[in-house]
């Protein structure tokens, strides 16, 4: 019996259609289902590609022009000349290593707690529903709010930040000055990110873990597997799925992050992330074909990166 | 098996889950205990003392005023019913589009939702200024309703991607069945997709509710009127040009916060186990 | 040739009425019947215009009384402050009595994001009539072509620039022309803690060399000499300034022997002494989790910061027992010169109701609404209320006395750049990478480069 989420959507692009035969009766069949898929796809996906696709082209256009708003402004072209100065920005390029660096801490952290705190509520614990909002709670609260909390939590002076660096764990003598410099603004920065998304996580990894039948971790049990293996062996492969979904999304949201970085540092010490790096380059310095090119080619990253992990769990997959 | 001895071990192991709990929500839950203690305070152009939580002096008034400024309970209203709005066409369109990709044959499936999966990697702060002009093209500027279309268009992506995962795993076998017994794709849609994944689309409509609840930036940008201004911008609002009053904007953010957690916790119900294993009895 | 050709645009030239409609897209008859409509509203407001002003732009004799319709005003005062009070309960409802046919819209925008919903608008053409804009926007909103040439179009214009303070309506200026009328005013002053001067036993300095010379006292009774956030154009200038120097040459085509000469290093000098003596805090490189100017000042770690008027109510709020004390900026061998900040309210060209809209900026820069503006911390601009003001609010004295001479920033689109490296080159000589000759070479280097775009 197949389990809740043992495949993952990205095998539905691999999954090979059977052959049809060839037989008129059959020809009908397959043009009314393929019109019934029509029906049930076409209304979003015209919406999403009237607000989304055609607004993404028009900006790949704006990318190979130095854009000019403004009234009777002339745009000249310049082909690919905004992603060849893009690649030799070492600001740009220190920006995707900070975006790159985020996403490699921000992501196993909030799926290694996110799943824990799943699997720990996703039992008849009395009071789990009060805990399920608890953990919610960070991802609901407006990221200005949160932002101005953390920059007050990792305060240069006696903050709790340094209060648990210097006072509990003795990592350092004195307060640390956590945004004075590039790398620990980076921890304050990851810090706010994991905090905010592990509930988030915990939220996909919670609706995936309660579709596992419960018939499948009673006839565990009853083999004699303890939490541990019932763990391991039933519910992580029946939310494989889950995970490789959760996976690819963290990933892009690590390389797309903005707001924190805009509203903790400002991209100061060198804490540019390409996101706010695009910013500054469009709306303050009005450079928007520059700004465009550089949302690309993260674009592009992204979507490299996201092919190689869908192309990576196809593997695991068939294994 | 030992009866106390299963007994104790079920206490020892609740007692371990609970300290776990407690700790982490200690942790994830204290800046929001912050928020609420400075929400409290009358004088907050500064943050207090963090080791302190219960402040000297606890006051509402920053909760009266804001709540008795002026259109506060317009502004709520209109993000209510475009929240509405936006998350009933969001869970609807993308669950459709999710089934057909699953379940249904059609030329271009893979290619479409290919496109789909593209739609994820572009960040939507880029394509701000395409938008703008497009949603002035279609007359859809300075209106409540036009910010509809394109929360619901730029959240697709997601929701697809999200619910294809879920509806992925519901047993073939099951569709097949209904199929035989002569069961359009519209009436295997509603009768057995939606009921099996709801812990799916109750995911859904949270993170659906919460996105455009909150929606910020798109809102500032084609909205002027003040008759048509959202609870995020009213907020932000509240913060001056060379100071803020934190208390304020803490009262404020706590306030609208608890539409989205009465939305969490009415649709975390179906997170109940074993709702596939009913399925698979029959 | 030239927007991308999904992207429509139309050029409306009002003089000659022909449309030229950019782009693959074809515009429907339907679709042209508002640019229509726009042309025939160009053609009527021209006509309106008495006095036989050339160039139809629409804007009348002041006082005219044929004027009405909605005037949008874009400004970003916060709810619940007593300047939006003051907008929408006094001011605008004492214009609309006396243009009953005018109706003001006054829209609010939070501060942090203004500038980014008007770069938008103006890429989709769609700005308000009148904005509250920041100073420093305004050459690059007039660069951009959506602003009105108030010096050309307004007919009485001088008469009213003769009336407020130079520095701030210079930051009007663009191309020889004024693209918009100075609204609010302010600076910065010197604000010093008292008592931690008493502890150490040393007056407040008022030049540059007391101020090095109290630093080693003050730091023995555990404050910082002078205390700033970053080394912006800001925060810096003052320094720079007073010391003689300057940043551009007065036609703002370049930096090189202004940036980087003698008397400007010597200003930005003070600053690097200041920091490698243990003097000045490390906030000035940038620390967003630091101790800021104002907290440190009550607490005692700084003994002086640089800020503006709107400190007093602030802390009035938020520290009632502090007694706040200002003097004008260290002085140097130029002086003691601070820079100026403020709002310009600048009227669009795409606007529909140019009439009715300079009248509401007309009445925006009158006594009367200047005067209520200031009742609630706003300095006016008028320089003839100078003497009222401190009797309106005592606070405003310092501040008064420093405009007298107190500079704008550069007006020119490239400032935003400039800013921005001027900040980086500066840091790096605080900080030691760099003797401060390098980095302000590097800089006028630099923003030679940038100003050459625009001249």
């Amino acid at each position: 019996m197949t389990t809740s989420m043992g495949t993952p959507p990205t095998a539905l692009i691999a999954s090979a259609t059977p052959r049809r035969r060839r037989t008129p009766a059959a020809a009908g069949a397959r043009r009314r289902a393929a019109l019934a898929g029509y029906t049930f796809v076409l209304p979003g996906f015209a919406l999403y590609a009237l607000v989304m696709l055609y607004p993404a082209v028009q900006t790949f256009l704006l990318s190979l022009r130095d854009w000019k708003i403004g009234r009777g402004a002339v745009s000249p072209w310049v082909g690919l000349d905004n992603y060849v100065e893009a690649f030799q920005d070492p600001k740009f390029l220190d920006s995707l290593l900070n975006a790159l660096v985020y996403t490699v801490v921000t992501v196993p952290l909030q799926i290694a707690i996110g799943l824990f705190l799943a699997v720990l509520l996703d039992s008849k614990l009395p009071g789990r529903v009060a805990f399920r909002v608890l953990f919610y709670l960070p991802v609901v609260t407006s990221w200005v709010v949160v932002s101005l909390l953390f920059q007050f939590m990792f305060s240069s002076g006696d903050g709790p930040a340094n209060f648990i660096a210097v006072d509990v764990l003795h990592l350092a003598d004195e307060n640390i000055g956590w945004f004075r410099e590039r790398w620990t603004s980076f921890i304050a920065i990851c810090a706010l990110g994991v905090w905010k998304g592990i509930g988030w996580a915990m939220l996909i990894f919670l609706a995936a873990l309660t579709a596992v039948p419960r018939e499948l971790h009673e006839a565990a049990a009853l083999d004699g597997a303890g939490a541990g293996k019932r763990f391991w062996h039933v519910s992580v492969p029946a939310i494989r799925g889950a995970l490789a979904v959760v996976v690819i999304l963290l990933v892009i949201g690590g390389f797309n992050v903005f707001i924190s970085v805009l509203l903790m540092t400002g991209g100061a010490h060198d804490t540019q992330v390409p996101l706010t790096y695009m910013y500054t380059q469009a709306f303050e310095f009005l450079e928007f074909g520059y700004g465009s090119a550089i949302s690309f080619t993260l674009t592009a990253i992204v979507l490299a990166v996201s092919a190689l992990q869908y192309w990576w769990t196809r593997r695991r997959m068939a294994d | 098996m030992d009866m106390v001895g299963s007994r104790r071990r079920r206490a020892l192991s609740y007692a371990v889950r609970y300290a776990f709990l407690v700790v982490a929500a200690f942790i994830l839950v204290y800046p929001f205990l912050f928020m609420v203690s400075t929400s409290l305070k009358s004088r907050s152009f500064v943050l207090g003392d963090p080791m302190k939580l219960i402040p000297d002096e606890p006051t509402i008034e920053n909760y009266v005023r804001v709540l008795t400024t002026e259109n506060f309970g317009l502004y709520f209203l209109n993000s209510t019913m475009v929240a509405v709005a936006s998350t009933f066409l969001i869970v609807l369109l993308s669950s459709m589009m999710a089934y057909a990709f699953t379940r249904l044959e059609f030329p271009g499936r893979r290619i479409l939702f290919a496109c789909i999966v593209v739609g994820l990697t572009i960040p939507t702060m880029m394509l701000i200024i395409p938008q703008f002009l497009l949603a002035r093209d279609l007359q859809l500027l300075n209106s409540l309703a036009g910010l509809v279309p394109f929360y619901v268009g730029t959240a697709l992506a997601f929701n697809t991607f999200l619910l294809s995962g879920f509806f992925q795993g519901i047993p073939k076998e099951l569709d097949e069945a209904m199929e035989i017994d002569g069961a359009g794709p519209w009436r295997r849609y509603v009768s057995l997709a939606l009921p099996l994944s709801k812990p799916a689309l109750g995911t859904c409509v949270i993170f659906a509710f919460l996105g455009t609840w909150d929606e910020f930036a798109w809102a500032l940008t084609v909205l002027n009127d003040v008759e048509q201004r959202t609870l995020p911008i009213a907020i932000a609002l509240f913060h001056g040009q060379h100071s803020t009053s934190w208390g304020l904007v803490f009262a404020a953010s706590l306030i609208a916060i608890v539409p989205v957690l009465i939305v969490y916790i009415v649709f975390q119900r179906f997170f109940v186990a074993g709702l596939a294993s009913g399925a698979i009895k029959n | 040739m030239a927007h991308p050709g999904v992207i429509g645009s139309h050029i409306a030239d009002m003089r000659t009425m022909k449309f030229r409609v950019k782009g693959k897209r074809v515009k429907t008859l339907k679709q042209l019947a508002p640019l229509a409509a726009l042309g025939v509203a160009a053609l009527a407001l021209g006509g309106c215009t008495a006095g036989g002003e050339t160039g139809s732009s629409g804007i009348g004799q002041p006082g005219a009384t044929d004027i009405s319709g909605t005037v949008t005003f874009w400004h970003a005062f916060s709810t619940d402050s007593t300047e939006v009070a003051t907008l929408e309960d006094v001011l605008i409802p004492a214009f609309e009595d006396r243009f009953p046919d005018v109706d003001v819209k006054a829209v609010a925008v939070p501060y942090d994001e203004l500038h980014q919903k008007l770069i938008t608008a103006v890429a989709g053409d769609q700005l308000p009539d009148l904005v509250r804009a920041d100073i420093i926007w305004v050459p690059e909103l007039a660069e951009l072509g959506v602003l009105e040439p108030l010096s050309a179009s307004m007919p009485d214009f001088q008469e009213i620039a003769d009336k407020v303070f130079p520095g701030p309506l210079a930051t009007n200026r663009w191309k020889g022309e004024y693209y918009g009328l100075p609204l609010g005013t302010n600076t910065r002053v010197t604000m010093y803690n008292a008592d931690v001067f008493a502890a150490a036993g040393v007056e407040v300095p008022a030049t540059f060399e007391e101020l090095l010379a109290a630093a080693p006292a003050l730091k023995a009774a555990g404050a910082y000499a002078f205390a700033d956030n970053g080394a912006s154009g800001w925060n810096v200038l003052p320094w720079i300034w007073s010391a003689g120097g300057d940043i551009v040459d007065p036609d703002v085509t370049k930096a090189s022997g202004y940036l980087n000469s003698p008397e400007s290093v010597a200003g930005v000098q003070m600053l690097v002494d200041l920091y490698q003596g243990g003097y000045l805090p490390p906030i000035i490189l940038g620390d967003a989790g630091g101790l800021s100017t104002s907290d440190g000042l009550v607490q005692g770690d700084y003994a002086t910061i640089y800020d503006g008027p709107w400190m007093y109510p602030i802390f009035a709020g938020q520290y009632p027992d502090f007694e706040l004390h200002d003097a004008p900026v260290f002085a140097g061998a130029g002086g003691s010169i601070s820079v100026v900040g403020g709002e310009d309210v600048v009227l669009t060209s795409s606007s529909q109701n140019k009439a009715a809209a300079a009248e509401f900026l007309r009445y925006l820069l009158s006594e009367e609404a200047q005067l209520a503006m200031a009742k609630v911390g706003v300095m006016p601009v008028l320089s003839g209320l100078g003497s009222d003001l401190t009797g309106i609010n005592p606070n405003f004295a310092t501040f008064v006395e420093q405009l007298a001479n107190a500079r704008p920033r550069p007006a020119t689109p490239a400032w935003p750049k400039i800013d921005a490296l001027i900040q980086d080159e500066i840091r790096a000589a605080i900080r030691g990478d760099k003797t401060v000759q390098e980095a302000l070479d590097d800089a006028a280097k630099q923003a030679d480069e940038l100003l050459a775009e625009y001249n």
